[in-house]
């Protein structure tokens, strides 16, 4: 609840009870109307080359590709790649919200985007509670120089459409639209969490946190 | 003997088992895509077929379930080249046996409109494509489907463009659902409208779990059943599934007792799962279902039984309604939308949509409002044209079984209608006139019922697909009718057995409290057999008449719904604010929408409405959005006051449109997202706030191609533009518009806005303006049109 009163725009400074109310009343629909479900897969990592800046990965046709990936996955030898979506249904009620109360619309939209990351959040628990190791944060498809077209490649090895009924549009964004896809990497000593800081990310010139001298999770 | 053949002399017909799993066994990489296998190993491929036939499949599959253009974009390989070698690979492993080659069509991939991006005629023509080059094959199989409408395109494909059986199997998860919602119900009943082979299950669970949904299925369909399981459930670590083959065919056992006829595996299962299978069933005997199915229409998520009196709501129809039919010339479809909202909300189970008025193009507008409407709610709905090439393409677009309003006696009616309801598979409403006008006499109006009937059921439409009208006249007009109408009725369902039609309102049109006519008129025929009293839902002694009824006739047992509905009291203790003591200022300001709209009524009964927008309404915008730029309030509190705002101008309008003043406009803007962008809320913010502030706004939506947004332009004749894209993989798309627009319309101003725009970029794609939010696009509106 309280991220996604941050990406409403609130922080400090919390709406009256009135606002409140009406953003209960969306929870309530959006929780009903939602079918959160994701999916993963680990891979051995094959070869990280900082020469090519990429890392392929054992018994897999997907290479991740980019600076920022490659170092972000440095100290890993197992990659997770998931995909997760809050579901079609979610998509139904914002467009009723689009059309009977805008003001639903963008709260639900807000909130919509904070329970895909709890999705990922669920999927990421069970996985680190099941490996025996220490994981990275999860790294989406369009930060830093990871290319958003890796998404579709993602999409195809995990079989989205078939195992949580989301798919990627042709010029590569997610249906429904409250769906992540993410890797993170899996390492046998701890390694440090550290973000990648507004300095690498491609939204910093109109990122409406650091505006308002706020950070997000990058 | 050909597959029509062997469902019908072979006790059971066996499918094969997985293809995928089988692969990977023989070392398919993660990622690899495996229909380019029937080219660089295609002995893998015959070898497997082989062992399936070898242990019983009477029909292989083919390995073409992702040869389609959507998922080989990136091969080197084309779907012809793949599919026909597949269906040659099939072949090689059949040749000597009688077993027969199915071309297998998985899911494109893409999820289609509302939710995805891939327009229905996309799906139709990837399809076309594969069934083209799989014509070698002896049936076409669809499975894995998870969406009905991209399995209708892909039906649709199938059948005009193959005389191949067709064979269909969606995929449910436990809540016996798919991925995209659609029921059991739903499917059988649109798929066996289009006139498929053998309908059934595929993939997802093991036949234990499956059970449920196979038994469901078995309730609605008297065609053979297909049930191809995965082997249980896999292990997220080792991806290895829970059933032996020898469990495998005991619980496929089980199945036989629904009436499934075609047994086969999914994910997991491998010869030795269909050996034991046909093992399994060796002494078991064919099951059919003998079952009537019930009268029923459906959306792809929900199936509405006429086995009691079901409301059709009348309010999307611009007959003698002028702020619906400004909403047509305007192409508001939200609108459109709301009125469906509203009679939904107030209880209409099925819509009618009738979107006819001279000077708009019929047929677009159908297409549009229909899929609109099927986007935000799940309620059936009845397509109301008299042009035969807009129900065609209505019956095309609908996602399910809708009702068709309607065909006549007339020859010229029954000759174009009738073959579309067949096509499509719908039910269609009979109207008890002809060449001759309406006959006065019950008999008459009886006799053509019976005729429409016979001409339906000659060309293979099951009866009870075919509703009757006798149609509702004018009281004021013709009294003695009136009593005429409800005996043909009766005459209709007692002797025909017919589910009866009925437009209720019409009865008391001249008349003062219609109201009052209307229901009594309602109640009567509900009384004497009236199925479908088409009405306005949201009048509550109408909805009302319905509810009573039905627990009056025993059919809302318990009276469970009609004590839902009247029986707890619904206020809530909710702290009520004194209209007196609030200006619609604070209204605006609190977001309080109702109160809002009350206060500016009052005001309207002494105030001039120009007075009320820009002494009262426009301060209070202003006020919001200057404090919104300050940071004091965030985006979803200017939204709210927007709103309000809206609620305010809605009655202002309501009032004006009554007294016959026209509300002079600011200006016309067209919005869009552009080609190849989803996400549209910034776009509708803009749109609202623009609203406010007096513009006409046409709201063309999102993924819109450039060429949409000039012909818009133009034909509005409009001096601004607005145009959004959140993604940077859009901002090309925005660029050609803007091309575009810059070519063929140049006196036209462009201004841009979303989340990976910068004034820079706007600069350097040519545009006029950039919005860096919705409040800044309202001042470039206050700028264009001074």
């Amino acid at each position: 609840m309280d991220e996604a009163l941050r990406y409403m725009g609130f922080s400090d400074k919390k709406p009256d009870d009135t606002f409140m109310d009406m953003v209960y009343e969306v929870e309530k629909e959006l929780l009903l109307a939602c079918k959160p479900k994701y999916t993963y897969k680990i891979f051995d990592v094959k070869d990280i080359s900082f020469e090519k800046n990429e890392v392929s990965l054992k018994n897999c046709n997907l290479v991740l590709k980019g600076k920022d990936i490659t170092n972000h996955l440095k100290d890993c030898n197992k990659v997770a790649i998931m995909a997760c979506t809050a579901s079609a249904e979610v998509d139904r009620l914002m467009r009723i919200y689009k059309v009977c109360d805008m003001t639903k619309a963008v709260v639900c939209d807000s909130m919509a985007s904070a329970l895909a990351e709890q999705i990922c959040d669920e999927a990421q628990k069970e996985i680190t509670e099941k490996i025996n190791g220490y994981t990275t944060w999860r790294f989406s498809c369009g930060y830093g120089d990871f290319p958003l077209e890796t998404q579709k490649e993602i999409s195809s090895l995990l079989d989205t459409p078939k195992t949580i009924g989301a798919t990627v549009t042709e010029s590569y964004l997610m249906t429904p639209l409250k769906s992540v896809t993410a890797v993170f990497g899996i390492s046998d000593k701890p390694v440090p969490k550290k973000r990648m800081g507004c300095e690498s990310c491609n939204m910093r010139e109109n990122c409406k946190f650091r505006k308002r001298g706020e950070r997000c999770e990058f | 003997m050909n597959f029509k053949e062997l469902l019908k002399n072979k006790e059971f017909v066996f499918f094969d088992g997985a293809m995928g799993t089988m692969l990977q066994q023989k070392g398919l990489q993660a990622g690899a895509i495996p229909e380019e296998l029937n080219v660089t190993n295609p002995d893998w491929l015959v070898e497997i077929h082989k062992a399936y036939i070898e242990n019983g499949s009477d029909v292989v599959y083919a390995c073409t379930f992702g040869a389609n253009a959507y998922k080989l974009s990136h091969s080197e390989y084309d779907v012809s080249t793949l599919v026909k070698k597949a269906v040659e690979n099939a072949r090689i492993a059949t040749k000597g046996t009688d077993a027969l080659v199915a071309l297998d069509i998985g899911p494109i991939g893409q999820l289609l409109e509302p939710t995805g991006t891939m327009t229905f005629d996309e799906a139709y023509d990837i399809f076309k494509e594969v069934v083209i080059a799989g014509k070698d094959a002896d049936l076409i199989v669809f499975e894995t489907m998870t969406d009905l409408y991209e399995l209708k395109a892909g039906v649709l494909a199938a059948k005009e463009n193959s005389a191949l059986p067709i064979v269909c199997t969606m995929t449910f998860e436990e809540n016996m659902r798919t991925f995209t919602g659609v029921s059991v119900s739903s499917m059988a009943l649109t798929l066996e409208g289009l006139g498929v082979d053998a309908i059934g299950i595929n993939c997802s669970l093991g036949p234990k779990q499956l059970e449920p949904v196979v038994k469901e299925l078995s309730q609605w369909t008297n065609l053979p059943i297909v049930v191809k399981p995965n082997a249980g459930l896999p292990d997220p670590e080792t991806n290895l599934y829970d059933v032996t083959p020898e469990q495998f065919g005991e619980q496929m056992k089980e199945l036989v007792k629904y009436g499934v006829k075609v047994f086969g595996g999914c994910c997991g299962t491998n010869p030795q799962f269909i050996a034991e299978t046909v093992k399994a069933l060796s002494k078991e005997k064919y099951n059919p279902q003998t079952a009537e199915i019930p009268v029923a229409v459906c959306s792809a998520t929900k199936t509405v039984v006429i086995n009691c009196p079901r409301i059709i709501g009348e309010r999307i129809n611009p007959t003698g309604k002028k702020l619906f039919k400004q909403a047509l010339i305007d192409h508001n479809i939200d609108y459109i939308l709301s009125q469906a909202i509203e009679q939904t909300t107030a209880g209409a189970e099925i819509l009618d949509v009738n979107v006819g008025l001279p000077d708009i193009n019929e047929t677009e507008m159908m297409i549009e409002v229909l899929k609109a409407v099927q986007g935000i709610t799940d309620v059936p709905l009845q397509i109301d044209t008299t042009n035969p090439e807009t129900l065609e393409k209505a019956l095309r677009y609908y996602n399910g079984k809708p009702i068709v309003n309607s065909v006549n006696g007339e020859e010229k009616s029954l000759s174009t209608v009738l073959p579309l309801v067949k096509k499509y598979g719908a039910c269609v409403v009979g109207l008890t006139l002809d060449e001759n006008g309406i006959p006065k006499k019950a008999d008459e109006r009886f006799n053509i019922a019976k005729k429409i009937l016979d001409r339906a059921t000659s060309l293979g439409i099951d009866r009870k697909n075919v509703f009757v009208d006798c149609l509702t006249l004018t009281a004021s007009a013709e009294q003695e009718g009136v009593m005429e109408t409800v005996k043909a009725l009766k005459r209709a369902k007692d002797e025909l057995g017919l589910k009866t039609v009925l437009g209720v309102s019409n009865i008391s049109f001249g008349l003062p409290n219609r109201e009052l006519v209307n229901s009594t008129f309602l109640s009567v025929a509900l009384a004497n057999g009236l199925d479908l009293p088409i009405i306005n839902p949201n009048i509550a002694s109408m909805s009302g008449a319905v509810r009573a009824f039905r627990l009056l006739s025993n059919a809302d047992k318990n009276a469970e719904e009609f004590i839902a509905c009247y029986g707890v009291k619904t206020e809530q203790p909710k702290q009520t604010v004194q209209l007196e003591n609030i200006t619609l200022e604070y209204a605006i300001s609190k977001g309080l929408k109702s109160e809002g709209a009350k206060i500016t009524a009052n005001l309207l009964e002494n105030t001039d409405s120009m007075e009320i927008v820009n002494s009262m309404l426009i301060p209070a915008l202003d006020k919001a959005g200057t404090a919104f730029e300050k940071g004091e309030i965030f985006l979803p509190q200017l939204i709210q006051t927007a709103g309000v705002a809206q609620a305010c101008f809605e009655v202002i309008k309501e009032k004006l449109s009554k007294s016959g003043d026209t509300q002079t406009s600011k200006g016309k803007i067209v919005i869009a997202t552009v080609k190849g962008d989803i996400h549209d809320i910034g776009k509708n913010i803009v749109k609202v706030l623009l609203e406010n502030y007096g513009y006409t706004v046409i709201d063309l939506g999102r993924d819109v191609e450039s060429e949409k947004i000039l012909k818009s332009a133009v034909e509005n004749d409009v001096s601004l533009v607005g145009l959004s894209a959140l993604m940077t993989t859009t901002l090309p798309s925005m660029e050609e518009a803007i091309k575009l627009l810059r070519e063929n319309k140049p006196d036209c101003k462009i201004m841009v806005g979303g989340a990976v725009l910068t004034p820079e970029y706007a600069e350097k794609i040519g545009a006029d303006f950039y919005a860096k939010d919705a409040k800044g696009a309202v001042d470039i509106a206050k700028k264009v049109f001074y």
